[in-house]
């Protein structure tokens, strides 16, 4: 036995574990999508089906503009809310802890808790709204159709933004003081620290965890599925949430499957573009 | 050496973890309702059969479908569940539970839509055990401070729309009708109104989408003109069953379509509130109508005990059982005499019995009332008129009637 195969045999369990745990999966998915009920080949039957339904072209939209809308606004906020936290003040320190409370609190009891404060009758946002009198009577946050994504995202960005803040604050902690020192003997002021030295330091840090904020947002099913279960009328259905409607609600495994694989290639294709267009930028700092 | 003892203590832990219901245990999953009324039949079945052991597991009806499809897709199932008749058929089609023509008797007895749900294939797939309709329950003082009479309730669709305008004012909306929560809540509350008229959602034999033809087409807007002229909530698409019951008892709604379950919390949360039940509505000279639900035994294919489950379904089934077991109505008529189904509160919920139907067996039933329930929103939400709507409706309906 060489070196090389010895080194085999003791990543052989962690391997074999890999494979039960994700080839399986993703294989018995790509079988069950070209089958029926009992297990018979039927080609590209389930894939007709599911591409054909009125709701797929609209979840496919939804997906892009929630996860955009959501993402845009994460890392602005996230960004943002690091600057601030970076700099010295008096209670620093609790500051940045509040911050984190919004990730750490568990998704679904988040989502519920929110779905009731926008409630139309009994939510506290209309009775605060309508108490102070900015808006004459109570709005339909979640059953309006114009009001009801903007607020599902003003949601999601609320539960991730302190993510992306304690990443970036993290990248900006780790900045060499020297930096600063040179830009102020030039005369830079706060924002040109911000613009040139700042941001392209952290630049690494944004894309990385941007692209985690891609793959959680075509992943997330929580914050919709607790609020509006996809309604009304398919409004804020995302193609993660027809997946599981499909497969759970209507034990349509076999065209659940055949979406997961079409959504799986369509992730696939955003992540290479997002990781070819960012990571080959030139200029970046390494 | 040292291989073979680790070997064997793998064994040994996969069986501690994966063995824990013994042979000959009757692992039983029965929603949390049912469980103080369950341990007593268990006890007593246990006595008459010695040898057989049941283990009792409590369910929430919150995620229960998806819980109970993945025990029975895993192929580790328990041996008896409690389901709602609707979910039975799919299970039946996809092959997960077992035929159960040999533990029922008496099949006059039950009541035959009950029978309905879980028949497939001329066979028949669960033993029902519990049935219940709606009917509608209204708000006696409501009625009396709008000037109506509460022991006149409506009992045509015409009275029902004149008597909602009058109970709709200031605060109060007089008939909300559901629009949001789980897809049932609407099928359950406007279904009937459809079925009173004539139509259907689908045709008899199952090929033909109906839902946009005329009898369908009035329904649909008679039930919707409830919340365009402001007498069903502003939150209504927002509102399940549970929302309108809160509503109720926050004495903002005079009337909504309700079971007998609600009526113990609302006495419970606003004893001032005087609690009158009335059939549901129908067209002038058409009879009421009714979507019937309850729950149900499957035995899962994957049981490991089967002939010890149908032995406990058979007990369980037997009339008394039945009467003792269920919230609401068992599915048996003859356990229907017991004192406890005489309280007159429940007497219109009994009268409805008869109206109620099944939904239809069809394996995509699920999607059907989904693209049929994204209709009634879009007529909500003002995106569209009540034609267009269900013309919509039916042509998701009619593609997934084709597909094999």
């Amino acid at each position: 036995m060489d070196r090389n195969s010895t080194g085999l045999v003791f990543v052989l369990p962690a391997l074999i574990v890999l494979a039960m745990l994700i080839a399986y999966p993703v294989a018995y998915t790509g079988l069950l999508s070209v089958t029926d009920r009992q297990g018979a080949f039927v080609g590209l039957t389930n894939f007709k089906a599911v591409l054909s339904a009125r709701a797929t072209p609209q979840a496919f939209w939804n997906t892009i503009w929630f996860v955009g809308g959501s993402i845009v606004f994460q890392v602005i906020l996230g960004t943002a809310t690091a600057i601030l936290l970076n700099q010295n003040f008096i209670g620093r320190g609790i500051v940045r802890s509040i911050t984190l409370i919004p990730w750490v609190v568990p998704g679904i009891v988040a989502a519920t808790t929110w779905a009731w404060m926008f409630h139309t009758e009994f939510g506290i946002i209309n009775y605060m709204m309508t108490g102070s009198g900015i808006i004459p009577e109570p709005i339909g946050w979640l059953t309006n159709g114009n009001t009801v994504m903007p607020v599902l995202i003003a949601i999601n960005v609320w539960k991730l933004f302190p993510f992306v803040a304690i990443m970036v604050l993290a990248g900006l902690q780790s900045i060499p003081n020297d930096l600063y020192e040179a830009a102020r003997v030039d005369g830079a002021n706060f924002w040109q620290e911000v613009r040139f030295i700042m941001i392209p330091q952290v630049r690494s840090v944004i894309v990385a965890v941007t692209l985690l904020l891609v793959i959680w947002g075509l992943n997330s099913i929580t914050i919709i599925y607790a609020i509006t279960r996809g309604g009304p009328a398919n409004r804020t259905l995302i193609t993660p949430i027809q997946i599981f409607r499909l497969a759970f609600e209507s034990t349509q495994f076999n065209q659940a499957a055949a979406l997961s694989v079409i959504f799986f290639a369509v992730a696939l294709v955003i992540v290479i573009i997002y990781i070819r267009a960012l990571a080959s930028t030139p200029g970046e700092a390494k | 050496m040292k291989f073979k003892t680790l070997a064997v203590m793998a064994t040994a832990m996969t069986m501690l973890t994966s063995g824990v219901a013994l042979a000959g245990e009757v692992v039983w999953w029965t929603p949390n309702f049912n469980e103080a009324r369950a341990r007593e039949l268990v006890t007593k079945f246990e006595q008459a059969n010695q040898g057989i052991k049941v283990k009792l597991e409590i369910t929430t009806t919150d995620g229960l479908p998806q819980r109970v499809l993945t025990a029975l897709q895993s192929g580790a199932a328990p041996d008896i569940i409690d389901v709602q008749h609707a979910w039975v058929n799919g299970y039946a089609q996809n092959g997960l539970v077992v035929a159960v023509d040999d533990v029922l008797k008496d099949r006059e007895d039950y009541i035959p839509a009950s029978l309905d749900y879980g028949t497939w294939n001329s066979k028949l797939w669960a033993i029902p055990y519990r049935i219940e309709t709606h009917a509608v329950i209204y708000n006696k003082g409501a009625f009396k401070d709008a000037g109506l009479d509460p022991a006149k309730p409506p009992q045509t669709w015409d009275e029902l729309v004149a008597a909602a305008k009058t109970l709709s004012k200031g605060k109060v909306s007089g008939f909300a009708i559901t629009g949001g929560g789980e897809v049932g809540n609407t099928i359950f509350r406007s279904l009937p109104f459809i079925w009173m008229n004539g139509g259907d959602i689908i045709s008899a034999d199952g090929k033909k989408a109906v839902v946009n033809q005329p009898a369908a087409v009035a329904a649909v807007k008679f039930y919707t003109d409830f919340f365009k002229n402001k007498q069903s909530p502003a939150s209504t698409l927002e509102n399940d069953g549970t929302a309108n019951r809160r509503l109720f008892i926050a004495e903002t709604v005079a009337a909504y379509q309700s079971g007998q379950f609600d009526v113990a919390s609302i006495k419970k949360e606003n004893p001032k509130i005087d609690i009158g039940v009335m059939q549901i509505p129908h067209p002038a000279g058409k009879p009421t109508a009714a979507l019937l639900g309850g729950w149900s035994f499957v035995i899962p294919s994957s049981a490991k005990n089967q002939t010890e489950a149908k032995k406990l379904v058979a007990f369980l089934a037997e009339a008394p059982n039945q009467g003792a077991l269920t919230d609401t109505f068992p599915a048996r008529k003859s356990a229907m005499s017991l004192p406890r189904f005489s309280d007159p509160i429940l007497t219109v919920f009994k009268e409805m019995l008869p109206y109620g139907r099944a939904a239809p067996n069809n394996k995509n039933w699920v999607q059907i009332t989904q693209a049929y329930f994204d209709g009634i929103q879009r007529i909500l939400l003002g995106d569209e008129d009540v034609q267009k709507a269900m013309d919509g409706a039916a042509k998701d309906i009619q593609a997934l009637l084709d597909q094999k």
